[in-house]
Protein backbone atom coordinates (compact mmCIF):
# COMPACT_ATOMS: atom_id res chain seq x y z
CA UNK A 1 0.00 0.00 0.00
CA UNK A 2 1.34 3.44 -0.88
CA UNK A 3 1.07 6.24 1.66
CA UNK A 4 -1.71 7.87 -0.38
CA UNK A 5 -3.64 4.61 -0.46
CA UNK A 6 -3.12 4.13 3.23
CA UNK A 7 -4.39 7.61 4.08
CA UNK A 8 -7.49 6.94 1.99
CA UNK A 9 -7.98 3.59 3.73
CA UNK A 10 -7.67 5.27 7.14
CA UNK A 11 -10.35 7.77 6.22
CA UNK A 12 -12.61 5.09 4.76
CA UNK A 13 -12.30 2.90 7.86
CA UNK A 14 -13.50 5.69 10.14
CA UNK A 15 -16.35 6.66 7.81
CA UNK A 16 -17.40 2.99 7.65
CA UNK A 17 -17.29 2.93 11.47
CA UNK A 18 -15.12 -0.18 11.13
CA UNK A 19 -12.85 -0.52 14.17
CA UNK A 20 -11.04 -3.64 12.91
CA UNK A 21 -10.22 -1.98 9.61
CA UNK A 22 -9.08 1.21 11.34
CA UNK A 23 -6.72 -0.75 13.62
CA UNK A 24 -5.36 -2.73 10.67
CA UNK A 25 -4.58 0.51 8.80
CA UNK A 26 -2.85 1.95 11.88
CA UNK A 27 -0.73 -1.19 12.27
CA UNK A 28 0.16 -1.17 8.60
CA UNK A 29 1.23 2.48 8.91
CA UNK A 30 3.50 1.54 11.82
CA UNK A 31 4.93 -1.43 9.89
CA UNK A 32 5.65 0.82 6.88
CA UNK A 33 7.37 3.32 9.17
CA UNK A 34 5.06 6.17 8.12
CA UNK A 35 4.87 9.38 10.11
CA UNK A 36 2.11 8.75 12.68
CA UNK A 37 1.29 12.46 12.94
CA UNK A 38 0.63 12.60 9.23
CA UNK A 39 -1.48 9.43 9.29
CA UNK A 40 -3.63 10.87 12.09
CA UNK A 41 -3.86 14.35 10.59
CA UNK A 42 -4.40 13.40 6.95
CA UNK A 43 -6.03 9.98 7.23
CA UNK A 44 -8.11 9.40 10.34
CA UNK A 45 -8.95 13.01 11.14
CA UNK A 46 -10.51 13.80 7.74
CA UNK A 47 -12.51 10.58 8.21
CA UNK A 48 -13.89 11.78 11.52
CA UNK A 49 -14.54 15.20 9.99
CA UNK A 50 -16.57 13.57 7.24
CA UNK A 51 -18.49 11.59 9.85
CA UNK A 52 -19.34 14.90 11.53
CA UNK A 53 -20.50 16.38 8.23
CA UNK A 54 -22.66 13.35 7.41
CA UNK A 55 -24.19 13.52 10.89
CA UNK A 56 -24.94 17.22 10.49
CA UNK A 57 -26.61 16.55 7.14
CA UNK A 58 -28.74 13.82 8.66
CA UNK A 59 -27.32 11.06 6.47
CA UNK A 60 -25.43 9.40 9.34
CA UNK A 61 -26.93 8.73 12.75
CA UNK A 62 -25.65 8.57 16.29
CA UNK A 63 -25.05 4.78 16.53
CA UNK A 64 -22.62 4.95 13.59
CA UNK A 65 -21.00 8.11 14.92
CA UNK A 66 -20.27 6.38 18.23
CA UNK A 67 -18.76 3.40 16.41
CA UNK A 68 -16.74 5.66 14.09
CA UNK A 69 -15.46 7.55 17.09
CA UNK A 70 -14.40 4.31 18.77
CA UNK A 71 -12.67 3.16 15.57
CA UNK A 72 -10.79 6.47 15.50
CA UNK A 73 -9.74 6.19 19.15
CA UNK A 74 -8.51 2.61 18.67
CA UNK A 75 -6.45 3.54 15.60
CA UNK A 76 -5.01 6.69 17.13
CA UNK A 77 -3.93 4.89 20.29
CA UNK A 78 -1.89 2.45 18.16
CA UNK A 79 -0.23 5.35 16.35
CA UNK A 80 0.31 7.41 19.48
CA UNK A 81 2.72 4.84 20.87
CA UNK A 82 4.96 5.65 17.90
CA UNK A 83 4.84 9.42 18.11
CA UNK A 84 8.24 11.12 18.36
CA UNK A 85 8.88 12.44 21.90
CA UNK A 86 8.84 16.10 20.89
CA UNK A 87 5.43 15.59 19.26
CA UNK A 88 4.01 14.25 22.52
CA UNK A 89 5.11 17.45 24.27
CA UNK A 90 3.42 19.72 21.75
CA UNK A 91 -0.18 20.20 22.75
CA UNK A 92 -2.95 22.64 22.04
CA UNK A 93 -4.11 22.73 25.64
CA UNK A 94 -5.10 20.74 28.65
CA UNK A 95 -8.79 20.05 28.84
CA UNK A 96 -10.96 18.70 31.63
CA UNK A 97 -14.20 17.35 30.26
CA UNK A 98 -17.31 15.81 31.77
CA UNK A 99 -21.08 15.51 31.77
CA UNK A 100 -22.74 17.20 34.75
CA UNK A 101 -23.94 15.12 37.68
CA UNK A 102 -27.47 13.84 37.10
CA UNK A 103 -27.34 13.43 33.34
CA UNK A 104 -28.17 10.09 31.87
CA UNK A 105 -25.51 9.69 29.22
CA UNK A 106 -22.38 11.25 27.80
CA UNK A 107 -22.37 10.12 24.19
CA UNK A 108 -21.89 13.61 22.75
CA UNK A 109 -19.20 14.46 25.26
CA UNK A 110 -17.35 11.24 24.36
CA UNK A 111 -17.26 12.30 20.72
CA UNK A 112 -16.00 15.75 21.74
CA UNK A 113 -13.22 14.09 23.76
CA UNK A 114 -12.17 12.02 20.73
CA UNK A 115 -12.01 15.04 18.45
CA UNK A 116 -10.17 17.16 21.00
CA UNK A 117 -7.48 14.49 21.30
CA UNK A 118 -7.25 14.34 17.53
CA UNK A 119 -6.60 18.07 17.45
CA UNK A 120 -3.82 17.83 20.00
CA UNK A 121 -5.49 18.54 23.32
CA UNK A 122 -4.50 16.60 26.40
CA UNK A 123 -7.96 15.50 27.49
CA UNK A 124 -8.89 14.42 30.99
CA UNK A 125 -12.31 12.91 30.49
CA UNK A 126 -14.17 12.63 33.81
CA UNK A 127 -17.00 10.70 32.17
CA UNK A 128 -20.68 11.04 33.01
CA UNK A 129 -22.47 11.98 36.21
CA UNK A 130 -19.53 14.14 37.32
CA UNK A 131 -19.76 15.93 40.67
CA UNK A 132 -19.00 19.65 40.28
CA UNK A 133 -16.17 19.45 42.81
CA UNK A 134 -14.44 16.86 40.60
CA UNK A 135 -14.11 19.37 37.74
CA UNK A 136 -12.45 21.86 40.09
CA UNK A 137 -10.12 19.33 41.69
CA UNK A 138 -9.08 17.81 38.37
CA UNK A 139 -8.51 21.23 36.81
CA UNK A 140 -6.17 22.16 39.67
CA UNK A 141 -4.38 18.83 39.55
CA UNK A 142 -3.59 18.91 35.83
CA UNK A 143 -3.32 22.68 35.38
CA UNK A 144 -6.20 22.69 32.93
CA UNK A 145 -6.47 25.43 30.35
CA UNK A 146 -10.06 24.58 29.36
CA UNK A 147 -12.94 23.05 31.29
CA UNK A 148 -15.77 21.65 29.18
CA UNK A 149 -19.10 20.58 30.64
CA UNK A 150 -22.07 19.03 28.94
CA UNK A 151 -25.68 19.05 30.17
CA UNK A 152 -28.65 17.27 28.65
CA UNK A 153 -31.45 18.48 30.90
CA UNK A 154 -32.47 21.82 32.34
CA UNK A 155 -32.11 20.29 35.80
CA UNK A 156 -28.44 19.52 35.19
CA UNK A 157 -27.76 22.63 33.12
CA UNK A 158 -27.94 24.75 36.29
CA UNK A 159 -24.85 22.81 37.43
CA UNK A 160 -22.88 24.68 34.75
CA UNK A 161 -23.82 27.94 36.43
CA UNK A 162 -22.76 26.62 39.84
CA UNK A 163 -19.49 25.39 38.33
CA UNK A 164 -18.65 28.95 37.20
CA UNK A 165 -19.12 30.11 40.80
CA UNK A 166 -17.09 27.25 42.22
CA UNK A 167 -14.19 27.98 39.89
CA UNK A 168 -14.21 31.59 41.10
CA UNK A 169 -14.32 30.51 44.73
CA UNK A 170 -11.43 28.13 44.10
CA UNK A 171 -9.49 31.07 42.66
CA UNK A 172 -8.81 29.42 39.30
CA UNK A 173 -11.50 30.96 37.08
CA UNK A 174 -8.97 33.41 35.60
CA UNK A 175 -6.58 30.62 34.65
CA UNK A 176 -9.07 28.53 32.70
CA UNK A 177 -11.53 29.00 29.88
CA UNK A 178 -14.92 27.37 30.24
CA UNK A 179 -16.94 25.74 27.48
CA UNK A 180 -20.49 24.50 27.69
CA UNK A 181 -22.56 22.26 25.45
CA UNK A 182 -25.26 19.60 25.48
CA UNK A 183 -28.79 19.07 24.26
CA UNK A 184 -30.52 21.91 26.14
CA UNK A 185 -27.62 24.37 26.25
CA UNK A 186 -27.67 27.51 24.10
CA UNK A 187 -25.43 30.51 23.41
CA UNK A 188 -27.90 32.53 25.48
CA UNK A 189 -27.27 30.27 28.47
CA UNK A 190 -23.48 30.44 28.00
CA UNK A 191 -23.65 34.25 27.98
CA UNK A 192 -25.98 34.30 30.95
CA UNK A 193 -23.71 32.22 33.20
CA UNK A 194 -20.48 33.76 31.93
CA UNK A 195 -19.01 30.74 30.17
CA UNK A 196 -16.28 31.57 27.64
CA UNK A 197 -17.73 29.52 24.79
CA UNK A 198 -20.70 27.48 23.67
CA UNK A 199 -20.60 24.83 20.98
CA UNK A 200 -23.56 23.22 19.33
CA UNK A 201 -21.73 20.12 18.17
CA UNK A 202 -18.39 18.33 18.44
CA UNK A 203 -16.87 19.97 15.35
CA UNK A 204 -17.75 23.41 16.62
CA UNK A 205 -16.40 22.51 20.06
CA UNK A 206 -12.98 21.84 18.51
CA UNK A 207 -13.00 25.15 16.64
CA UNK A 208 -14.00 27.08 19.74
CA UNK A 209 -11.40 25.27 21.86
CA UNK A 210 -8.67 26.07 19.34
CA UNK A 211 -9.77 29.73 19.35
CA UNK A 212 -9.74 29.80 23.15
CA UNK A 213 -6.33 28.12 23.19
CA UNK A 214 -4.92 30.90 21.00
CA UNK A 215 -6.37 33.41 23.46
CA UNK B 1 -66.66 22.21 28.04
CA UNK B 2 -64.89 20.82 31.08
CA UNK B 3 -61.15 20.22 30.72
CA UNK B 4 -61.90 16.50 30.61
CA UNK B 5 -64.49 16.83 27.85
CA UNK B 6 -62.20 19.16 25.92
CA UNK B 7 -59.20 16.78 26.07
CA UNK B 8 -61.19 13.68 25.15
CA UNK B 9 -62.97 15.44 22.29
CA UNK B 10 -59.72 16.85 20.90
CA UNK B 11 -58.10 13.40 21.02
CA UNK B 12 -60.96 12.09 18.88
CA UNK B 13 -60.58 14.98 16.48
CA UNK B 14 -64.00 16.35 17.47
CA UNK B 15 -64.77 20.10 17.79
CA UNK B 16 -63.71 21.85 21.01
CA UNK B 17 -64.57 25.22 22.60
CA UNK B 18 -60.86 26.01 22.72
CA UNK B 19 -57.68 24.12 22.03
CA UNK B 20 -56.67 21.98 25.05
CA UNK B 21 -53.46 22.79 26.92
CA UNK B 22 -51.48 20.21 28.85
CA UNK B 23 -48.13 18.45 28.85
CA UNK B 24 -47.54 14.96 27.51
CA UNK B 25 -44.28 14.98 29.48
CA UNK B 26 -43.51 15.74 33.11
CA UNK B 27 -45.31 18.81 34.50
CA UNK B 28 -43.74 19.51 37.91
CA UNK B 29 -42.01 22.81 38.70
CA UNK B 30 -40.38 24.13 41.87
CA UNK B 31 -43.17 26.73 42.08
CA UNK B 32 -45.82 24.01 42.06
CA UNK B 33 -43.83 22.19 44.76
CA UNK B 34 -44.08 25.35 46.88
CA UNK B 35 -47.83 25.67 46.31
CA UNK B 36 -48.84 22.00 46.63
CA UNK B 37 -46.43 21.20 49.45
CA UNK B 38 -45.37 18.04 47.63
CA UNK B 39 -41.76 17.87 46.50
CA UNK B 40 -39.20 15.72 44.79
CA UNK B 41 -37.69 13.30 45.67
CA UNK B 42 -40.72 12.13 47.75
CA UNK B 43 -43.03 12.80 44.80
CA UNK B 44 -40.97 10.32 42.76
CA UNK B 45 -41.33 7.64 45.39
CA UNK B 46 -44.62 7.84 47.25
CA UNK B 47 -48.17 7.87 45.91
CA UNK B 48 -49.59 10.77 47.88
CA UNK B 49 -46.92 13.42 47.18
CA UNK B 50 -46.72 12.10 43.61
CA UNK B 51 -50.44 12.74 43.13
CA UNK B 52 -50.45 16.06 45.02
CA UNK B 53 -47.68 17.52 42.89
CA UNK B 54 -49.21 16.19 39.67
CA UNK B 55 -52.56 17.75 40.60
CA UNK B 56 -50.79 21.13 40.41
CA UNK B 57 -50.99 20.92 36.62
CA UNK B 58 -54.75 21.38 37.05
CA UNK B 59 -55.13 23.28 40.34
CA UNK B 60 -52.21 25.69 39.83
CA UNK B 61 -51.75 25.86 36.05
CA UNK B 62 -55.27 25.19 34.81
CA UNK B 63 -54.09 22.51 32.37
CA UNK B 64 -56.69 20.14 30.91
CA UNK B 65 -54.87 17.00 32.03
CA UNK B 66 -52.76 15.81 34.94
CA UNK B 67 -50.07 13.20 34.57
CA UNK B 68 -47.77 10.90 36.52
CA UNK B 69 -44.92 10.09 36.97
CA UNK B 70 -42.06 12.63 36.54
CA UNK B 71 -39.25 10.34 35.49
CA UNK B 72 -38.58 7.57 32.96
CA UNK B 73 -37.13 5.00 35.34
CA UNK B 74 -40.13 3.26 36.96
CA UNK B 75 -40.34 0.26 34.60
CA UNK B 76 -36.55 -0.11 34.45
CA UNK B 77 -36.24 -0.05 38.24
CA UNK B 78 -38.94 -2.70 38.57
CA UNK B 79 -36.99 -4.78 36.02
CA UNK B 80 -33.84 -4.62 38.12
CA UNK B 81 -32.09 -1.30 37.47
CA UNK B 82 -30.72 0.67 40.40
CA UNK B 83 -31.95 4.24 40.52
CA UNK B 84 -30.18 7.29 41.89
CA UNK B 85 -32.25 10.20 43.16
CA UNK B 86 -31.35 13.85 42.72
CA UNK B 87 -33.00 15.50 45.72
CA UNK B 88 -35.64 18.20 45.30
CA UNK B 89 -33.98 19.52 42.15
CA UNK B 90 -33.90 16.65 39.74
CA UNK B 91 -35.28 13.46 38.34
CA UNK B 92 -34.08 9.96 39.19
CA UNK B 93 -31.70 8.36 36.75
CA UNK B 94 -30.40 4.87 36.17
CA UNK B 95 -27.31 4.16 38.22
CA UNK B 96 -26.69 0.48 37.50
CA UNK B 97 -27.90 -1.14 34.28
CA UNK B 98 -29.14 -4.63 35.16
CA UNK B 99 -28.65 -6.38 31.81
CA UNK B 100 -26.30 -6.68 28.88
CA UNK B 101 -26.85 -6.63 25.14
CA UNK B 102 -27.75 -10.18 24.10
CA UNK B 103 -29.65 -11.02 27.31
CA UNK B 104 -33.18 -12.41 27.12
CA UNK B 105 -34.45 -12.02 30.68
CA UNK B 106 -37.76 -13.56 31.76
CA UNK B 107 -40.62 -11.17 32.41
CA UNK B 108 -41.17 -11.07 36.19
CA UNK B 109 -44.77 -12.16 36.77
CA UNK B 110 -44.94 -9.92 39.86
CA UNK B 111 -43.82 -6.87 37.83
CA UNK B 112 -46.76 -4.76 38.99
CA UNK B 113 -45.76 -5.17 42.62
CA UNK B 114 -42.08 -4.30 42.08
CA UNK B 115 -40.24 -1.05 42.83
CA UNK B 116 -42.37 2.07 42.63
CA UNK B 117 -45.03 0.58 40.34
CA UNK B 118 -47.58 0.20 43.21
CA UNK B 119 -46.99 3.83 44.26
CA UNK B 120 -47.51 5.03 40.69
CA UNK B 121 -50.77 3.09 40.43
CA UNK B 122 -51.98 4.44 43.77
CA UNK B 123 -51.12 7.98 42.63
CA UNK B 124 -53.40 7.49 39.62
CA UNK B 125 -56.19 6.24 41.92
CA UNK B 126 -55.79 9.36 44.08
CA UNK B 127 -55.77 11.73 41.11
CA UNK B 128 -58.84 10.02 39.70
CA UNK B 129 -60.65 10.36 43.05
CA UNK B 130 -59.67 13.98 43.56
CA UNK B 131 -60.03 15.43 40.06
CA UNK B 132 -61.17 12.64 37.78
CA UNK B 133 -64.58 14.16 37.07
CA UNK B 134 -63.08 17.44 35.90
CA UNK B 135 -59.79 16.67 34.25
CA UNK B 136 -58.13 13.91 32.25
CA UNK B 137 -55.78 11.69 34.25
CA UNK B 138 -52.85 10.45 32.19
CA UNK B 139 -50.49 7.62 33.04
CA UNK B 140 -47.13 7.36 31.36
CA UNK B 141 -45.43 4.27 30.02
CA UNK B 142 -41.88 4.38 28.69
CA UNK B 143 -41.54 3.01 25.15
CA UNK B 144 -39.84 -0.38 24.66
CA UNK B 145 -36.72 0.91 22.92
CA UNK B 146 -36.19 3.54 25.62
CA UNK B 147 -36.59 0.96 28.40
CA UNK B 148 -33.96 -1.19 26.70
CA UNK B 149 -31.61 1.81 26.59
CA UNK B 150 -32.11 2.10 30.37
CA UNK B 151 -31.59 -1.62 30.92
CA UNK B 152 -28.25 -1.98 29.09
CA UNK B 153 -27.04 1.62 28.90
CA UNK B 154 -27.68 3.97 26.02
CA UNK B 155 -24.29 3.71 24.36
CA UNK B 156 -24.36 -0.09 24.30
CA UNK B 157 -27.96 -0.10 23.09
CA UNK B 158 -27.13 2.29 20.25
CA UNK B 159 -24.04 0.40 19.14
CA UNK B 160 -26.00 -2.85 19.15
CA UNK B 161 -28.88 -1.24 17.25
CA UNK B 162 -26.47 -0.66 14.37
CA UNK B 163 -24.11 -3.63 14.60
CA UNK B 164 -26.21 -6.54 15.87
CA UNK B 165 -29.86 -5.50 16.14
CA UNK B 166 -31.01 -9.07 16.83
CA UNK B 167 -29.16 -8.96 20.15
CA UNK B 168 -31.74 -6.48 21.46
CA UNK B 169 -34.86 -8.48 20.64
CA UNK B 170 -35.10 -10.42 23.91
CA UNK B 171 -34.84 -7.18 25.86
CA UNK B 172 -37.32 -5.37 23.62
CA UNK B 173 -39.85 -8.16 24.15
CA UNK B 174 -39.39 -7.88 27.92
CA UNK B 175 -39.78 -4.08 27.78
CA UNK B 176 -42.91 -4.33 25.63
CA UNK B 177 -44.52 -6.78 28.06
CA UNK B 178 -43.67 -4.64 31.07
CA UNK B 179 -45.04 -1.45 29.48
CA UNK B 180 -48.20 -3.17 28.32
CA UNK B 181 -48.84 -4.66 31.77
CA UNK B 182 -48.30 -1.23 33.28
CA UNK B 183 -50.72 0.39 30.84
CA UNK B 184 -53.45 -2.11 31.76
CA UNK B 185 -52.86 -1.47 35.47
CA UNK B 186 -52.85 2.31 34.97
CA UNK B 187 -56.18 2.17 33.14
CA UNK B 188 -57.62 -0.09 35.86
CA UNK B 189 -56.45 2.47 38.44
CA UNK B 190 -58.34 5.20 36.60
CA UNK B 191 -56.11 6.61 33.86
CA UNK B 192 -58.14 8.07 30.96
CA UNK B 193 -55.23 8.35 28.56
CA UNK B 194 -51.87 6.57 28.26
CA UNK B 195 -48.79 8.44 27.08
CA UNK B 196 -45.93 6.44 25.61
CA UNK B 197 -42.69 8.36 25.99
CA UNK B 198 -40.17 6.81 23.62
CA UNK B 199 -37.49 9.48 23.80
CA UNK B 200 -34.66 7.21 22.69
CA UNK B 201 -36.59 6.21 19.58
CA UNK B 202 -35.94 9.75 18.34
CA UNK B 203 -34.15 10.19 15.05
CA UNK B 204 -31.84 12.55 16.93
CA UNK B 205 -30.62 9.28 18.39
CA UNK B 206 -31.32 6.45 15.91
CA UNK B 207 -31.79 6.33 12.15
CA UNK B 208 -35.18 5.82 10.44
CA UNK B 209 -34.24 2.23 9.44
CA UNK B 210 -33.39 1.42 13.07
CA UNK B 211 -36.65 3.05 14.21
CA UNK B 212 -38.54 0.90 11.72
CA UNK B 213 -36.66 -2.25 12.70
CA UNK B 214 -36.31 -2.00 16.49
CA UNK B 215 -38.62 0.68 17.89
CA UNK B 216 -41.78 0.86 15.80
CA UNK B 217 -42.69 -2.86 15.77
CA UNK B 218 -42.70 -2.97 19.58
CA UNK B 219 -44.61 0.31 19.91
CA UNK B 220 -47.14 -1.13 17.50
CA UNK B 221 -47.39 -4.44 19.29
CA UNK B 222 -47.79 -2.60 22.58
CA UNK B 223 -50.60 -0.42 21.26
CA UNK B 224 -52.37 -3.50 19.87
CA UNK B 225 -52.15 -5.08 23.32
CA UNK B 226 -53.33 -1.99 25.23
CA UNK B 227 -56.83 -1.90 26.77
CA UNK B 228 -59.36 -1.48 23.96
CA UNK B 229 -60.57 2.03 23.27
CA UNK B 230 -58.10 3.84 25.52
CA UNK B 231 -56.72 7.00 23.84
CA UNK B 232 -52.94 7.05 23.50
CA UNK B 233 -50.33 9.71 22.90
CA UNK B 234 -46.94 8.78 21.46
CA UNK B 235 -44.18 11.23 22.39
CA UNK B 236 -40.93 11.05 20.44
CA UNK B 237 -38.28 13.77 20.63
CA UNK B 238 -36.42 15.38 17.75
CA UNK B 239 -37.29 16.41 14.22
CA UNK B 240 -39.39 13.34 13.50
CA UNK B 241 -40.71 14.26 10.04
CA UNK B 242 -38.86 11.40 8.35
CA UNK B 243 -40.56 8.84 10.66
CA UNK B 244 -43.87 10.69 11.12
CA UNK B 245 -45.90 8.23 9.06
CA UNK B 246 -44.23 5.26 10.75
CA UNK B 247 -45.24 6.67 14.13
CA UNK B 248 -48.83 7.04 12.93
CA UNK B 249 -48.75 3.43 11.67
CA UNK B 250 -48.32 2.24 15.26
CA UNK B 251 -51.98 3.08 15.71
CA UNK B 252 -51.42 5.77 18.32
CA UNK B 253 -54.39 8.13 18.81
CA UNK B 254 -52.24 11.27 18.82
CA UNK B 255 -48.58 12.28 18.41
CA UNK B 256 -46.61 14.65 20.64
CA UNK B 257 -43.49 16.29 19.18
CA UNK B 258 -40.85 18.97 19.70
CA UNK B 259 -41.05 22.34 17.93
CA UNK B 260 -38.03 21.36 15.80
CA UNK B 261 -40.52 19.35 13.74
CA UNK B 262 -41.85 20.84 10.50
CA UNK B 263 -45.42 20.80 11.82
CA UNK B 264 -47.34 21.76 8.65
CA UNK B 265 -45.53 19.00 6.72
CA UNK B 266 -46.26 16.45 9.45
CA UNK B 267 -49.93 17.49 9.62
CA UNK B 268 -50.14 16.92 5.86
CA UNK B 269 -48.60 13.45 6.26
CA UNK B 270 -50.97 12.57 9.09
CA UNK B 271 -53.98 13.69 7.06
CA UNK B 272 -53.40 10.76 4.69
CA UNK B 273 -54.39 8.20 7.33
CA UNK B 274 -58.16 8.48 7.06
CA UNK B 275 -58.56 9.04 10.80
CA UNK B 276 -57.85 12.16 12.85
CA UNK B 277 -54.35 12.00 14.40
CA UNK B 278 -54.05 15.16 16.49
CA UNK B 279 -50.60 16.75 16.61
CA UNK B 280 -49.56 17.84 20.11
CA UNK B 281 -46.88 20.35 21.11
CA UNK B 282 -45.81 23.76 19.85
CA UNK B 283 -44.21 25.38 22.89
CA UNK B 284 -40.43 25.15 23.12
CA UNK B 285 -39.56 23.81 26.57
CA UNK B 286 -36.08 25.32 26.77
CA UNK B 287 -35.92 28.55 24.77
CA UNK B 288 -39.47 29.59 25.59
CA UNK B 289 -40.56 28.05 28.89
CA UNK B 290 -37.16 28.03 30.59
CA UNK B 291 -35.59 31.21 29.18
CA UNK B 292 -38.54 33.15 27.75
CA UNK B 293 -41.35 35.41 28.92
CA UNK B 294 -45.15 34.98 28.89
CA UNK B 295 -45.18 36.95 25.62
CA UNK B 296 -42.77 34.45 24.08
CA UNK B 297 -45.09 31.66 25.23
CA UNK B 298 -48.08 33.37 23.63
CA UNK B 299 -46.13 33.75 20.38
CA UNK B 300 -45.28 30.03 20.39
CA UNK B 301 -48.94 29.11 20.94
CA UNK B 302 -50.14 31.38 18.11
CA UNK B 303 -47.55 29.92 15.74
CA UNK B 304 -48.43 26.39 16.82
CA UNK B 305 -52.11 26.94 16.05
CA UNK B 306 -51.27 28.45 12.67
CA UNK B 307 -49.01 25.45 11.96
CA UNK B 308 -51.82 22.97 12.59
CA UNK B 309 -51.20 21.69 16.10
CA UNK B 310 -54.50 20.38 17.49
CA UNK B 311 -53.45 20.39 21.14
CA UNK B 312 -50.99 22.73 22.86
CA UNK B 313 -48.19 21.34 24.99
CA UNK B 314 -44.48 21.82 25.65
CA UNK B 315 -42.36 19.88 23.15
CA UNK B 316 -40.53 18.15 25.98
CA UNK B 317 -40.57 17.84 29.78
CA UNK B 318 -41.43 21.10 31.54
CA UNK B 319 -38.14 22.44 32.98
CA UNK B 320 -38.75 22.52 36.76
CA UNK B 321 -37.50 26.11 37.03
CA UNK B 322 -40.24 27.29 34.64
CA UNK B 323 -42.28 30.12 36.14
CA UNK B 324 -45.97 29.65 36.78
CA UNK B 325 -46.54 32.83 34.70
CA UNK B 326 -45.05 31.17 31.62
CA UNK B 327 -47.23 28.08 32.06
CA UNK B 328 -50.37 30.13 32.72
CA UNK B 329 -49.62 32.02 29.50
CA UNK B 330 -50.04 28.77 27.55
CA UNK B 331 -53.62 28.50 28.78
CA UNK B 332 -54.27 32.24 28.39
CA UNK B 333 -53.09 32.15 24.78
CA UNK B 334 -55.39 29.21 24.03
CA UNK B 335 -58.34 31.09 25.53
CA UNK B 336 -57.43 34.24 23.54
CA UNK B 337 -57.16 32.25 20.32
CA UNK B 338 -60.73 30.95 20.75
CA UNK B 339 -62.20 34.44 21.01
Amino acid sequence: MTETELLAAAKAAVVAADEDAAKAVAEEAVALGLDPVRVIAEGFTPGMRQVGDLFERGTMFLPEVILASEAMVAAVSILEAHLPAEQKEKKAGVMVLGTIEGDVHDIGKGIVATLMRVYGFEVHDLGRDVALTSYVEKAKEVNATIIGSSALMTTTMVGQKTLEKMLKQAGIREQVKTMVGGAVVTQYWADKIGADAYAENAQEAVQKALELAQG
Amino acid sequence: MSPRERMLAALKGEPVDRVPVFSANQTATYSQMDVTGAEWPEAHMKAEPMAKLAAGAYTVLGFDAVRVPYCQTIESEALGATVKYAGREGVPRIDVHPFHVGDSPDYPEDFLSLGRVPELLEAVRLLKAWHGDDVVVMGNVVGPFSIVANLVGITDALKASFKKPDSLIGLLELAEKAGTALAHALVKAGADVIVIEDMMASIDVISPPIYLNLAQPYEKKQLQNFPAGIPTIMHICGKVNSIGKMIAETGTTAISVEPSVDAPALVTDLATFGRPIPLIGGVDAVTTLFSGTPDDVRADVRKALADGYAMIAPGCSVPPTTTTENLLAMVAAAVEAAR
